[in-house]
């Protein structure tokens, strides 16, 4: 074959360089490589929510005293022993005994207290505090060096649960700037940070879990998904993570697998014409969502809620609209009989890269809305600009106007999507609606069955009666996991990577 | 050059130039090619657009990256895009938009940059330093800062992203110009035209002009592929053409996540950006053989 | 004195630039929205505003800016929460070697195939380099950079897919980065040697004897170095802004890269820390454009 020869020929060519550099591969002995889209900007303990963050800190070098079991959602004990509710603002975490901080600091309750004032600090944000813990103020009080008793200001009837986003890190650590060296309980420590090129971790000897098989890991980033796909192909890399659909070619390496993310249109409800629940329905319907799914991965499926199933509240008998151009153009000829405005220009904020196609999706609805005479305007933004419409006050307040999202609801509780995204003084929100504002405060403040159901109604409410949204998919991830290793990505895998989760094949 | 030098008849010494002009064009075969190219283009925007712009928008999945065929038509003769569009209806369409935004920025940075080039070049003094520092400041402002304060202050429009494509390849023309010309007015036949009355502006028509325009003309036609792909770059910003308008250089773009798998939804609209700076290139080396005062008396009516 | 009057100049065109960059970068937007999670409160972005002294007057800002920079001080990241000038020095030396050897690379090669084209014009030589090196320069260079990666690396695997190390990790990087420099090189050289070459000087050239090698390569090669330096000082501007589809796409922790983050990111302190050290080096390489071309044609005069 002509691509043999060519092959030989170059080779020749450039062995003389062959003889001074050669391709950085990571086969040596229980190391593994990690191509990650991002550099971390930081190695904050405190702001490891952040996920360039969290995919090299979480469970690798700082671990949080509880955390959700992938496989069911449930709170399992990391550093946490055992806990229980004293009463509805206070809970008891038993501290798990004989451990200690990569730098020989013991873990005990101080060392939590330290971790969660941490939090607190004033100098930087800490999006962990700020993004999943809302407003509510936590406070740590020592009852034994293995026991602590945290009180939160207002009801938090699943505290364990908001806990697993905190991570311990030792209170021996500076509180200036976002660190570059954090230290933690976990099974690796930081080994070296080159500045735009690489990270290594090194095992600890010595760990109070299950020894790790893995004994150096290193992470790289690349920004290009189909460069990180073939590291990989190439073995310069075990682990491509978040690779397109398009790259996600071979099914022995590629991984698909959902990863928390669910996308919607939002709409502004309180606009002419999509203040008419008909034109909101027109606009569903008028989407065969089912054909466009290869622009995003061919595993996505379609959503009728903003949170994914095995989250509590998730309602699986709501069932998605069916592709309708007719039914959508007669739903719109009624509107326009009562006198909606169905034909005024009706404007679609969106981001380029705010998912894998993003832009594609959005022309593709596009086409297909004006099929059905909706005439659509996309205006793409900037991460920075699209914001701002993300946010109330919404700019433009009097234009029709559909924002283009996507949200993680991070916890697996209803409670961190519902009252942000659809409350009428949700910061997010664009709907307006006593009897789902109802529900929210019905279900935030309840725990067990009557929670769940209170969230269900709301989600039933605003996907049926009020078609709040252009509901779109429940997103899938794909990772590429070479065979040197034996590892499956789950639904964590977009937070954190634990590499002691990682097997060394043989 | 050795095909213009045979023996020229005077028959028609009024349009002579003209004549000739066209004559040493239709001799330069890849001159010729080129401008035949430019011209089809022209239709394509024009005449094109307009009967292939229903294909080059609608939706069709079932075509979706789909590899170049016949059948259908000649619809798919280059392959579907990322959302089953005809690539070739799109090129034919969105050449009008491409052409459009790219000449007109090429322009103004053309003549802009010329102009105060010109004058750096020729007058020293305070003025000229402003002009040269600004453009200091102007080359190392990052165009993204440009595209984004653009943004802001003015709004997104095509004529906004026209000055941004603009504003950041001013410098070069400029810098080029001033460089010659500070080595043109030290020549010869330039003092010898001042010391025999010639006025500035005169000197500046007929001896530095036509000296400086080939390597002024090879510089635009390049740009002409940096000013499509800087377009598309700048669209996620929301400055760019918006859908569902385009330009060759947003077909690019949208390809490039389907490199490996479907080749064809950037190379065609790659290739389109390539021929027609090709093409530009040709042309402008022909145009520096009709403009080098060296040949010009091969192209106008001899004086007695 | 005129070199004393230029450097004046040239610092005052530095603090236009960064006094420029100071305020037109914040009408870019409110840092609030990429820095605090979506669901942040009004009262957590005015908390947010007044931490980092959004919260004053520009003026005010502006003036506390130029103060800290007299005492060393450039600012502090948002995003990654240490000094400014930090990232940037960091990320500047990897963008320097890459443009210098680029640069390098681009000019020999230009300058040869150039010559080579000029030598017979419209001869089939000519027309190959003139279509090779213009179908180069006009190629999308990410669409260049990813397809080399899938040939080199993933079809015949000689060479690394990315990353920055031993001279095989350069080769993908410079070809890509040196696409366009050497396209519009080849055009110049060829231009002005074509003039040169019929130009009388050389002809006396040729009549006394001289080799043609020694006529192109030094009689007539003399002639085209003005337009080159101009044309490729222009480029070298335009490697050190940082070339970011480069550093992307093979992973090299370029400034380009870090000035586009920034900018997007509404980083403002990394802004001006990144204009900054690129704009120093930009102006110096002005200056020595404008000493080369003293230099070479010692009768042109600048203020």
């Amino acid at each position: 074959m002509t691509f043999q020869h060519l092959r030989g020929a170059t080779a020749l060519g450039l062995i003389l360089f062959a003889l001074t550099g050669v391709p950085v591969a990571a086969q040596s002995t229980g190391a593994v490589t990690i191509v990650l889209p991002e550099e971390p900007p930081s190695l904050e303990p405190c702001d490891a929510k952040h996920s360039s963050i969290g995919r090299v800190v979480i469970r690798n070098i700082t671990e949080p005293l509880t955390r959700l079991d992938p496989s069911n959602g449930e709170v399992i004990p990391v550093l946490a022993t055992e806990w229980n509710q004293i009463d509805t603002d206070t809970w008891r975490f038993k501290l798990r005994e004989g451990v200690t901080f990569s730098d020989g600091t013991p873990f005990d309750a101080k060392a939590v207290i330290a971790a969660f004032t941490r939090l607190d600090r004033t100098d930087m944000v800490c999006n962990t505090k700020q993004q999943t813990l809302g407003g509510i103020d936590l406070t740590v009080t020592e009852i034994s060096p293995t026991e602590v008793e945290i009180t939160s200001s207002k009801p938090s009837p699943i505290l364990p649960t908001m806990l697993t986003v905190v991570q311990m890190s030792s209170p021996s650590m500076e509180v200036k700037g976002a660190s570059r060296a954090p230290i933690g309980t976990g099974p690796y420590a930081l080994g070296t940070w080159r500045a735009g090129q690489d990270i290594t971790l090194d095992r600890l000897d010595g760990y109070w879990g299950d020894a790790p098989q893995v004994a150096k890991a290193t992470f790289v980033w690349r920004s290009e998904s189909a460069v990180r796909a073939a590291m990989v192909d190439q073995g310069e890399a075990d682990v491509a993570l978040i690779i397109a659909a398009t790259d996600a070619t071979n099914p022995d390496i590629d991984f698909a697998y959902p990863n928390g993310e669910t996308t919607r249109l939002r709409i502004n409800t309180s606009t002419a014409p999509l203040n008419d629940v008909r034109v909101r329905k027109a606009l569903n319907m008028a989407l065969d969502l089912d054909a466009l799914k290869p622009i995003v991965g061919d595993e996505v499926t379609r959503a009728e809620q903003l949170v994914p199933p095995n989250t509590l509240g998730y309602d699986a008998d709501l069932r998605p609209f069916a592709y309708d151009p007719a039914g959508a153009k007669a739903l719109l000829e009624e509107a326009k009989a009562d006198g909606v405005p169905v034909d005024t220009q009706i404007d679609l904020i969106g981001r380029d890269g705010i998912y894998v196609g993003a832009a594609e999706m959005l022309q593709a609805m596009q086409a297909m809305w004006a099929e059905v005479g909706l005439n659509v305007n996309i205006r793409m933004f900037d991460t920075g600009n699209w914001l701002r419409y993300q946010n109330r006050p919404f700019p433009e307040p009097n234009v029709p106007m559909l924002g283009q999202d996507q949200h993680d609801n991070l916890l697996g509780d209803a409670s961190f999507t519902l009252f942000n995204k659809y409350d009428s003084d949700g910061v997010n929100s664009g709907l307006w609606d006593e009897e789902v504002d109802k529900l929210i405060a019905t279900g935030e403040n309840t725990t067990g069955a009557e929670r769940e159901t209170a969230f269900k109604q709301a989600f039933a409410r605003i996907h049926d009666d009020l078609v709040a949204d252009v509901f779109m998919y429940h997103m899938v991830g794909y990772t590429r996991v070479g065979p040197r290793v034996d590892w499956k990505p789950t639904i964590a895998a977009n937070s954190e990577i634990a590499i002691a989760d990682m097997k060394l094949a043989e | 050059m050795s095909q213009i030098d045979h023996p020229m008849t005077m028959a028609k010494p009024a349009r002579a130039s003209t004549s000739r002009i066209l004559g040493s064009l239709i001799q330069d075969r890849p001159a010729l090619a080129a401008c035949a190219f430019l011209i089809l283009l022209a239709f394509s925007a024009t005449l094109g657009a307009a009967l292939m712009a229903p294909q080059a928008t609608g939706v069709n999945m079932a075509m979706r990256n789909a590899a170049p065929q016949l059948g259908e038509g000649f619809a798919y003769l280059l392959g579907g895009d990322n959302l089953g569009r005809s690539v070739l209806a799109r090129l034919v369409t969105g050449a009008r938009t491409t052409l459009g935004i790219a000449t007109a920025a090429v322009l103004c940075s053309l003549t802009i940059g010329a102009t105060l080039g010109l004058f750096v070049g020729l007058r020293q003094g305070l003025m000229s330093d402003i002009i040269m520092r600004l453009t200091d400041v102007i080359m190392s402002f990052p165009a993204l800062l440009t595209a984004l304060i653009v943004l802001y202050l003015l709004g997104p429009s095509p004529v906004n992203l026209v000055i941004v494509l603009a504003i950041t390849r001013i410098p070069v023309y400029l810098r080029t110009v001033r460089a010659e010309v500070l080595e043109l007015r030290r020549r010869p036949f330039v003092n010898a035209a001042r010391a025999m009355g010639a006025s500035e502006g005169w000197i500046t028509r007929h001896h530095l002009l036509p000296l400086v325009a080939p390597t002024l003309l090879t510089i635009a036609s390049v740009d002409f592929a940096a000013v499509i792909i800087a377009e598309s770059g700048l669209s996620f910003l929301g400055l760019g053409i918006q859908p569902p308008n385009f330009t060759w250089g947003a077909m690019v773009a949208a390809g490039r996540p389907y490199i490996a798998q479907a080749w064809w939804v950037t190379f065609f609209p790659g290739l389109a950006i390539m021929l027609t700076t090709l093409s530009l290139t040709l042309l402008s080396n022909w145009l520096r053989l009709v403009t080098d005062p060296n040949q010009r008396w091969r192209f106008t009516r001899s004086e007695g | 004195m005129a070199i004393f009057k230029r450097s004046l100049l040239t610092l005052l065109s530095l603090v236009i630039l960064l006094v420029l960059v100071f305020f037109l970068s914040r009408l870019t937007g409110d840092p609030s929205y990429l820095f605090l999670p979506v669901n942040a409160t009004p009262e957590a972005r005015a908390a947010f505003a007044a931490q980092n002294g959004f919260d004053q007057p520009l003026m005010v800002q502006f003036l506390r800016y130029v103060g800290d920079v007299f005492t060393g001080e450039f600012g502090t990241s948002l995003r990654q929460q240490r000094p400014a000038i930090d990232v940037a020095l960091e990320a500047f030396p990897v963008t320097l070697k890459l443009a210098a050897v680029t640069l390098a690379i681009a000019i020999a090669a230009a300058v040869v195939a150039g010559s080579l084209a000029a030598y017979r014009p419209r001869g089939l030589v000519d027309r190959t380099i003139g279509v090779t090196s213009l179908a180069g320069a006009s190629a999308p260079d990410f669409w260049v950079a990813i397809t080399l990666v899938l040939v080199f690396s993933v079809g015949l695997e000689i060479l690394p897919t990315s990353g920055m190390g031993g001279p095989l990790t350069w080769i993908l990087p410079v070809i890509v980065l040196g696409l366009r420099p050497f396209g519009l090189l080849v055009q110049v050289v060829r231009g002005s040697m074509i003039a040169a070459l019929s130009a009388p000087y050389t002809k006396t050239a040729r009549s006394k004897g001289a080799s043609e090698g020694r006529v192109i390569f030094v009689h007539a090669l003399r002639n085209s170095t003005l337009p080159v330096i101009t044309v490729a000082g222009d480029i070298a501007a335009s490697l050190i802004n940082g070339a970011v589809i480069v550093e992307t796409i093979f992973g090299w922790p370029g400034i380009g890269g870090v000035m586009i983050n920034a900018i997007l990111q509404r980083d403002f302190a990394v802004i001006q820390a990144t204009i900054l050290v690129t704009a120093i080096a930009i102006l110096i390489l002005n200056i020595g454009i404008d000493l080369l071309y003293r230099f070479l044609d010692p009768r042109v005069r600048f203020a």
